[in-house]
């Protein structure tokens, strides 16, 4: 529980009405979207102000009282998790537009500022916020930042971090620090910017951010391609963005369209069926429709595709990417167990099918369903719930798959966490992905910025 | 059996409309342009008939500029045969589109025409029944259900309070409602084999059919922007404003 005197200092800087505490809220507010953890905030705060933000944080300090940055908790890694009484802060109502300048083609919000409002925004000043994900329409800004969020246009537009060009930070300890103050150059030392962007909520509460905006791209084709073997996707790949800039290459097994379809009555792409589709976005103008049906003759001469259907207009390119888009939301009916690695693109072919042997041979009953951001070498694990196995059982099997699928992880130098973060779920295996010696530095790195260790304890490391 | 299926290029579904600044028209300028929805459930209609054997050929005609060649290509992709584009320039009005499809009718001599219910641009919902008054032909719009066979065709019709059929001798004309079908994608090898199938163009004056418009567009304004909304302290405030200020209680 808070102590008494620290929450009626709390009500007296917010006001009464911002400090819920209803079960309702605490439920709410105390989770993301992971469901292995049960919510047990001790209440939530709602600051409506940049300074109301920092005097929270230094009454935390006061108090000793554990703070958890909340955003939009659209999270999969229980970062945003509340479960030990924690004070929970909302960034939910720093959600305005600060400053727009169309010359520095940036724009400064606050951090509860929703991912598809500031991409709304951009779109009416002719501008474009090109990190996008399933989650836009809830995920918050600050969020965004902290986790580094990734997506579906990595490939061509990178990640959160490339789109930041400043931050207005509370620090654990209190400080308020503006961070590169909006400039695209600043060799000044250490980019205190960049620590905070993938941080978790563990250096401090992100406020606002400068966000940098990028030309909308013109007239976007989508094309869906069936291909026969998972390392003809890497040739189809090579392929492709050897000649055209795409904007998105994504790929999906048949298992996952299967899954879709059946659960949103979305039609097929087309009759036939592949083990694996790859969707591909790019510019249609000029000459790059013909490129890209030239570069499709040669996918299908060389037998490494056998079907394709591109878009004609808007809403079919919309309802293509739903095939793609809609897999996590579908999945989530069967429990999924949800693994999000990266590995170098060339690696990728061997390291699905050493991960398929894996799961084939040690857990037979089990579906693996994949799908990905593949062009950037991103790869999303699913393991079905078989029908016939309690959940806890499952979850209990899955736990050590994860063992096993870091350590191959490890022996790829791959990833553990490629854009989900790690927070709580992947904490155990963190060691698979940075030395002894990095962590130790993280370590030493958080101690400077929140020395009492108040911020989402128990997140990234213990 | 030959079937002619009507499409149009207009403003894609999805584009957000927009009044050129001088008011004279809509802004088409770096705009998508699509096939007609209604009319590619048109083509989408006529290639299942085809599939199903009861029609051996299907020509898409379009009305328009030379650009409306990518729209009878991906008519060609779903499945038609041949396409023929009668090239016109400027505001085209139903009639013309009308006499337009009547003269390549008189030289097709298709059992059955089938075009979009409206076209999403102009939303006139004239062509399809303006084309059976010139033709002299039985017309059934809004269809829903189309079966056809060599003594005629059975429409189903979505009408106020419910549906309704009509059975049509041929020739006949039919326009197609959303829920008659949903289209396919067009597939990349058929977009492939398309770009070898014929593509007549032809223009209104060799058909010796006058497109001058009848009508005169004197201003395109997009509607009035609508007024922020307010937040009230409490239900007397509410009450107040919706007495005094909004006058509706």
């Amino acid at each position: 529980m808070l102590p008494a005197p620290f929450i009626a200092a709390v009500q007296q800087l917010i006001g009464a009405k911002r400090l819920l505490a209803e079960a309702a809220d605490l439920q709410r507010y105390g989770v993301d979207r992971t469901t292995i953890w049960q919510p047990a905030p001790s209440a939530i705060a709602l600051p409506g102000s940049v300074e109301e933000v920092q005097q929270l944080v230094l009454l935390a300090n006061q108090y000793d009282v554990a703070v958890v940055p909340s955003g939009g908790r659209t999270g999969l890694s229980g970062g945003a998790v509340a479960k030990n009484g924690e004070l929970v802060i909302a960034l939910d109502r720093l959600n305005e537009v600060i400053e727009f300048n169309p010359i520095d083609r940036s724009v400064t919000v606050g951090a509860g500022m929703v991912t598809e409002a500031l991409q709304n925004f951009a779109e009416q000043h002719g501008l474009y916020y090109p990190v996008d994900f399933a989650s836009a329409g809830s995920s918050q800004i600050g969020g965004n930042i902290a986790t580094n969020a990734g997506g579906i246009k990595v490939i061509r537009y990178g990640m959160t971090r490339d789109w930041v060009l400043g931050l207005k930070v509370v620090t654990g300890a209190g400080e308020l620090l503006e961070l590169n103050r909006g400039l695209l150059k600043n060799n000044t030392g250490y980019d205190l910017r960049h620590l905070f962007i993938g941080s978790e909520g563990t250096l401090g509460l992100i406020c606002e951010a400068t966000i940098k905006l990028a030309r909308p791209p013109v007239d976007l084709a989508v094309l869906v391609l069936g291909v026969n073997d998972f390392p003809s996707i890497m040739t189809v790949l090579e392929k492709y963005t050897a000649a055209m800039d795409l904007t998105a290459f994504e790929f999906f097994s048949e298992a996952a369209l299967c899954r879709v379809t059946e659960h949103t009555g979305l039609a097929r792409p087309f009759e036939s069926q592949a083990p694996f589709y790859a969707l591909l976005e790019f510019e249609q103008g000029g000459d790059q429709l013909d490129t890209a049906m030239a570069l499709f003759e040669q996918c299908l001469e060389a037998e490494l595709v056998s079907d394709g259907v591109v878009s004609q207009s808007l809403s079919q390119a919309a309802n293509l990417w739903k095939l793609r888009e809609d897999i996590s939301e579908t999945l989530w009916h069967y429990k999924p167990y949800k693994n999000d690695i990266s590995v170098k693109v060339s690696k990728m072919p061997d390291f699905i099918l050493e991960v398929d042997a894996l799961v084939a041979e040690r857990y037979p009953s089990f579906e693996v369903v994949w799908y990905g951001h593949i062009g950037d070498g991103n790869l999303h694990l699913n393991i079905l719930k078989p029908a016939e196995l309690a959940l806890e059982q499952f979850v209990a099997q899955c736990s050590s798959v994860s063992s096993e699928v870091s350590e191959l992880v490890e022996r790829y130098q791959g990833s553990i966490s490629a854009e989900h973060g790690v927070g709580l779920l992947k904490k155990p295996y963190l060691k698979h992905s940075k030395s002894s010696e990095e962590i130790a530095l993280m370590r030493a790195i958080r101690r400077s910025f929140d020395p009492k260790g108040i911020l989402n304890p128990g997140k990234l490391f213990d | 059996m030959k079937v002619l299926v009507a499409v149009k290029r207009v403003v894609d579904y999805n584009v957000k409309v927009r009044a050129k600044a001088d008011g004279s028209d809509v802004e088409l300028n770096n705009v998508k342009m699509s096939i007609n929805p209604f009319c590619e459930i048109a083509v989408e209609e006529a290639v299942r008939l085809k599939e199903k054997g009861v029609v051996t050929e299907i020509v898409a005609v379009s009305i328009g500029a030379t650009q409306s060649q990518e729209q009878i290509r991906t008519a060609l992709a779903l499945g038609a045969d041949r396409g023929i584009l009668v090239e016109a320039e400027g505001r085209l009005e139903p009639l013309a589109i009308a006499k337009c499809l009547k003269a390549v009718v008189d030289k097709e001599q298709p059992q059955l025409v089938l075009l979009g219910k409206q076209a999403i641009d102009g939303d006139n919902n004239q062509t399809g029944q303006m084309l059976a008054a010139l033709m002299g032909a039985g017309q059934a719009t809004f269809a829903s259900e189309l079966t056809l066979d060599a003594d005629g065709a059975k429409v189903t019709r979505e009408v106020d309070g419910g549906l309704q059929t009509l059975a049509l001798t041929l020739p006949a004309v039919v326009t197609t409602d959303l829920r008659l079908n949903e289209p396919r994608y067009a597939s990349l090898p058929n977009i492939m084999k398309a770009k070898k199938k014929p593509l007549d163009v032809t223009n209104a004056a060799e058909l010796g059919v006058d497109i001058a418009p009848r009508t005169e567009q004197l201003a395109v304004e997009p509607p009035a922007e609508r007024a922020a909304g307010i937040k009230v302290a409490d239900v007397g405030e509410l009450l107040d404003k919706l007495k005094n200020e909004a006058k509706v209680i």
